[in-house]
């Protein structure tokens, strides 16, 4: 995708701070995408229709496990319209996908083990047809026993899954002794947790298309976050050279997490080769999606922490299992995650933490904003809240002196090099109006029985990858024939609005207005390989790259510049889209008329440039991946009111504290605290994929439920500016933490208000009132 | 069946509808608003030869009093219910709860006969039809006959039209002066939600006081058609509805409804919201009209 800046900065202006050595960056800019995808001129890639396009469909398992004995498709070959049937036999190259271990079967041939699996492919000249061929394919199952739950499938008796069993992963981190703590300990709270299924619940379901071009390349359209890693996949199942693959994956209708593994390439890149030339299209209905795509790993976390009188956490042990669903996808990374983050931005001496990454036949589960933190915030969180409740101390107090500042060891033990904020955004919160007249506030409930709590919380979230796995950014800049900048960066635009940072960025460094540049994202055909669109990287990585190709741009221009003025190089500087001879101003060249002498010369007006993500040295042993080098920090302070006549719950009120860093685009950070906020509302009340047995029974949106916007609260955003030394311009990642901790905040907030804890999420209203009853006694309530 | 094989016609008038329904050689189906037959087509479900759009029929959309009551036209759609002056002065249970099916949208597009039609025990406008004594009048090219609402339903989905009937009018009794409703939903969330349990009441008071003097309480949602409290509208004449008394009434509702479990509510929960929303309602109702 490229697209043009327009209007490029608003005219709102917060008080400037340290941004104000800069022209465009920490800016509230508004997106530049912003006019095309209001006015719906931008299409979804999956909107798009070609003439004589095809519609392709997946045939998905009857049950949620069982052996396959025979597959026959003759009958769905002959009907009328349709154009080609495949199954396992038609792929070329390895049938499996997944990111770390390629464990899923791109067309299952022997067993299905949920019931996403994906048995045959087929292509009509409608959808319809397709529909019905689907129906007239016959597969021959013996249905095996379910494997319903992750603790089960730990077990002896339950059938194994995979050639190696069920855990798939299981990872540790010990720090001390926690044993011992727990005897010197004045105060120890243990309990489970258990977390919801998300799902992410993009706008825009999977779909694309697939193209065999006339000179022999195959592209594929299909919204992603990573072109290259998506190429790679498709090359290994098709058994093709990689080059002869295009991928366009940029723009997304959304994607959290949910389109970071494969979701429909393959199948469009077998059909497209058996489609003759026809573009073929697959779009996924919203049922599909629930029942095919990737769902946030569901957790039991059981949490034991001790606490001295003073106040300090001295030891916390930490047993989380994930259900992985049927295939491992991301899931040990994202339990790594969990037992990374699993005690908080906090120094406790003794830990025991462990985590397991089971298969289920639960659907899959993958990557997800905040990839295993949100599920293991909750239990430290909470228990803090206790600690704090059973001494007499104040919430914000209590966390800030068990949180570690940078040069500090943290509870899994590394010495914290990089910039930590947990401190600033506790002062903030400390400091906001409705934790200062919290009290006048809880006391003007909407009804009489309607009763109000304000909880504090805090987390963080690693930014990047952590150890073990390739961290690169990589950026490019091109002079255009029109004086314009074309800056490609390989980390697609999935909603977030990085694609409008990355032209801030562009235009600081190279001096010019932002409506001089284009930005392109997401295509490999016109972006290096940069990396993904996860782990809150894009910022971070894609800002340092363009700033670390930008010097070579400057460096032609100037050189180019003084060839052609005679001047040397050394005098030359840029100016609005201008080279200028600073002894003599007007000796000058505009970027046109040197794009003229170069394409004249014959000579490449493109510059590329990487640079690798700055790690830690050691990984901590068993940790799949810990330490992280960069975290971003997070405090949300927040009003719930509850009605103790029903359960409902609202969060009147929310205020969001981020550490990014450098604010990059205030409106853009705005965006995502707002966007999590509700995505974390959303988790901890509505939010859950039921499935039992194996079969999904929540089945689209009309009985998932997510939060509209009457349960959206007033948001306020008040930023803390810990510049991170490793980037040029100080500047974190914020994607995921920004819906952490507001989930043990709405959890606390509700024990403030009703004296109940819920620890099932999500927190309905019908969970809420079950925990209220043994309160409720004494109260005004109806009871049976 | 495909969906691409499916006919439809759009009648220009009732008697022109009233003829289609009459054709039993292929299968037929009304669709107004869409809202719910839409949904039901991409499921599946409701797969007819021929949908008959009525739409268009603007005869059948108003909403106007005579002395034989207050009269809906089975078109009307919820917004329209929601801006009346007639029915917020002398239906207001009907306007609140008309307010409350999905969001804006739906009101938009969706209609009351649209609702009836369904027949989903959910069904939000419903309770409100109950507690205002409706007559549903069918209409066939032959016949016209009405129906009070208690003998309308006989099972989730399922009324006592005939194929070859359509609603065409809704006669509900105006409130007197001195009654006054209230609407109270459950759902899931606060909008585009299915009700977990519906109340609806519409109660007379004596003039000055909080003394209840006749009352007509309806559940949605806790059994496979409407409930009426029947116990509760019984108590309602005993004391003054003070804070006291309404929650000795609440303690006894959850006895009349008959709720199941399923994925959104268990029966138990079920049967304690209907004591929540018949405190909460008379309360918030009781508030009103001292507010009057
Ligand atoms: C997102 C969403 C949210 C919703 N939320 C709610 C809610 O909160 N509460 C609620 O109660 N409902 C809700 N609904 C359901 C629906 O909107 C309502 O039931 C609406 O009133 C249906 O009206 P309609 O005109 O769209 O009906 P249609 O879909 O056009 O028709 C529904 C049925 O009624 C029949 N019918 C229509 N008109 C007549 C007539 N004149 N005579 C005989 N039969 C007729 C049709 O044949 C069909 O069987 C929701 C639906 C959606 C999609």
């Amino acid at each position: 995708m490229s697209i043009k800046v327009n209007n490029p900065i608003g005219k709102k202006h917060r008080q400037e701070t340290s941004s104000d050595r800069f022209q465009w960056i920490g800016k509230r800019v508004p997106r530049i995408d912003g006019p095309e995808k209001v006015t719906g001129e931008l299409q979804y890639m999956t909107d798009r229709s070609y003439p004589n396009m095809v519609w392709g469909k997946v045939l998905r398992a009857k049950y949620p496990h069982a052996r396959i004995t025979n597959i026959d498709t003759t009958q769905a070959k002959v009907l009328p319209g349709v154009i080609c049937v495949l199954t396992y036999r038609d792929i070329p190259g390895f049938n499996g996908f997944g990111i770390v271990t390629p464990d899923q079967p791109v067309l299952c041939e022997d067993v299905v083990r949920c019931t996403a699996d994906a048995v045959a492919l087929v292509a009509a000249e409608t959808n319809e047809i397709a529909e019905e061929a689907l129906n007239l394919i016959q597969v021959d199952y013996e249905p095996l026993e379910v494997v319903a739950d992750a603790e089960y499938a730990m077990t002896e008796q339950a059938p194994q899954l995979h050639p190696d069993g069920n855990i798939h992963s299981h990872v540790k981190i010990n720090n001390g002794d926690v044993n011992q703590a727990f005897e010197e300990a004045d105060y120890i709270f243990e309990n489970t947790y258990y977390s919801p299924r998300q799902m992410h619940a993009f706008i825009e379901t999977e779909g694309g298309w697939g193209m065999l071009e006339e000179d022999g390349v195959l592209t594929i359209q299909c919204p992603g976050q990573y072109a290259y890693r998506d190429r790679l996949q498709i090359s290994r199942a098709l058994g093709l050279n990689p080059e002869s693959i295009h991928v366009i994956s940029s723009p997304n209708g959304g994607a959290f997490g949910g389109k970071d593994e494969i979701t429909v390439q393959i199948y469009l890149a077998l059909l497209a080769l058996h489609s003759g030339g026809r573009p073929v299209k697959i779009h996924l209905s919203r049922e599909e999606s629930v029942q095919a795509g990737m769902k946030r790993h569901p957790f039991k976390v059981q949490v034991k922490t001790a606490a001295k009188k003073d106040g300090t956490i001295i030891a916390n042990q930490v047993r989380a299992v994930a259900d992985t669903g049927a295939y491992a996808s991301l899931g040990p990374a994202v339990i790594a995650l969990a037992v990374e983050h699993a005690c908080g931005p906090y120094k406790i001496p003794h830990v025991d933490i462990e985590g397991f990454c089971v298969y289920t036949n639960n659907g899959i589960a993958g990557a997800f904003r905040g990839f295993g933190v949100n599920q293991v915030c909750v239990g430290i969180e909470t228990h803090l809240d206790m600690t704090a409740e059973k001494i007499g101390m104040d919430p914000i107090e209590i966390r800030k002196i068990n949180a570690y500042r940078q040069g500090e060891t943290s509870s899994i033990g590394h010495v914290v090099k990089s910039s930590v904020g947990t401190h600033q955004t506790l002062d903030k919160a400390q400091n906001c109006d409705l934790w200062v007249n919290r009290a006048s506030y809880k006391k003007q409930p909407s009804e009489p029985w309607k009763k109000r709590g304000v909880a504090v919380a805090t987390s963080f979230h690693g930014v990047g990858m952590g150890i073990g796995t390739p961290d690169y950014g990589a950026a490019s800049i091109e002079l255009l024939p029109d004086g314009r900048l074309k800056v490609a960066v390989g980390c697609e635009e999935i909603g977030t609005g990085n694609g409008t940072v990355y032209a801030q960025v562009c235009a600081e460094m190279l001096h010019c207005d932002m409506s001089d540049i284009t930005v392109v994202q997401g295509d490999t055909s016109e972006t290096l390989d940069g990396g993904t669109v996860t782990a809150s990287r894009s910022i971070y990585t894609g800002s340092k790259a363009i700033a670390t190709v930008a010097p070579q741009m400057i460096q032609l221009l100037a050189e180019t510049a003084a060839e052609i003025l005679h001047t040397p190089a050394k005098n030359m500087e840029i100016e609005n889209s201008t080279v200028i001879d600073k002894k003599d101003p007007s000796n000058s060249l505009t970027f046109i008329e040197i794009y003229d002498y170069l394409s004249k010369a014959k000579a490449s007006t493109k510059v590329n440039g990487h640079f690798y993500l700055p790690k830690e040295k050691e990984e901590i042993k068993g940790s799949g991946g810990a330490p992280h080098h960069i975290y971003g920090y997070m405090t949300h302070v927040v009003m719930v009111e509850v009605d103790t006549l029903t359960g409902e719950t609202d969060v009147l009120r929310v205020v969001s504290i981020p550490d990014c860093g450098r604010v990059m685009n205030l409106q853009g950070l705005e965006g995502q605290t707002e966007g999590g906020a509700i995505m974390g509302i959303g988790y901890t009340l509505y939010e859950d994929v039921a499935i039992e047995e194996g079969y999904h029974k929540t089945k689209n949106f009309a009985d998932y439920i997510f939060p509209t916007i009457r349960e959206t609260p007033e948001i306020e955003t008040i930023p803390v500016e810990d510049p991170e030394p490793t980037n040029p311009f100080g500047a974190k990642g914020i994607g995921e933490v920004v819906m952490i901790p507001i989930i043990p905040a709405i959890m606390s907030a509700i024990y403030d208000a009703t004296g109940a804890r819920v620890r099932h999420l999500p927190a309905t209203p019908e969970r809420i009132f079950e925990a209220m009853k043994p309160m409720n006694k004494s109260a005004p309530i109806s009871s049976r | 069946m495909k969906v691409s094989e499916m006919e439809m016609i759009s009648p220009t008038s009732v008697h022109e509808c009233l003829h289609a329904l009459t054709d039993q050689q292929k299968s037929s189906r009304l669709i107004a608003g869409g809202t719910d037959a839409v949904v039901r087509m991409k499921d599946r479900n409701w797969m007819p030869d021929i949908w008959i759009n009525i739409k268009g029929l603007k005869e059948l959309r108003y909403i106007r009093e005579d002395a034989s009551g207050l009269h809906i036209g089975p078109l009307t759609t919820h917004t329209d219910i929601v801006k009346s002056e007639l029915l917020q002065s002398k239906a207001d249970v009907l306007t609140f709860a008309a307010k409350e099916v999905g969001a804006t949208q739906m009101q938009n597009m969706g209609t009351l006969g649209g609702n009836l039609g369904t027949a989903s025990p959910a069904g939000d406008t419903i309770p409100a039809l109950y507690v205002l004594d409706a007559h549903i009048q069918l209409s066939s090219l032959h016949q016209i006959r009405s129906v009070p609402i208690k003998d309308f339903f006989i099972g989730p989905g399922k009324t006592v039209i005939k194929p070859d009937e359509m609603i065409s009018d809704i006669v509900i009794r105006p409130q007197e002066k001195n009654e006054i409703g209230i609407f109270e939903k459950l759902g899931p969330r606060k909008a585009q939600s299915i009700s977990i349990v519906n109340f609806t009441a519409s109660l007379k008071i004596k003039a000055q006081t909080r003394q209840c003097i006749g009352g007509k309480l309806a559940f949605g949602s806790v059994a496979p058609t409407i409930i009426r409290a029947k116990k509760c509208e019984s108590m309602l004449l005993l004391d003054p509805l003070d804070e006291h008394m309404i929650q000795n009434i609440a303690k006894v509702a959850w006895k009349e409804v008959a709720p199941i479990s399923d994925i959104r509510a268990s029966a138990n929960y079920r049967k304690d919201m209907a004591s929540a929303l018949l405190e909460r309602g008379l309360y918030r109702l009781m508030k009103r009209w001292e507010n009057k």
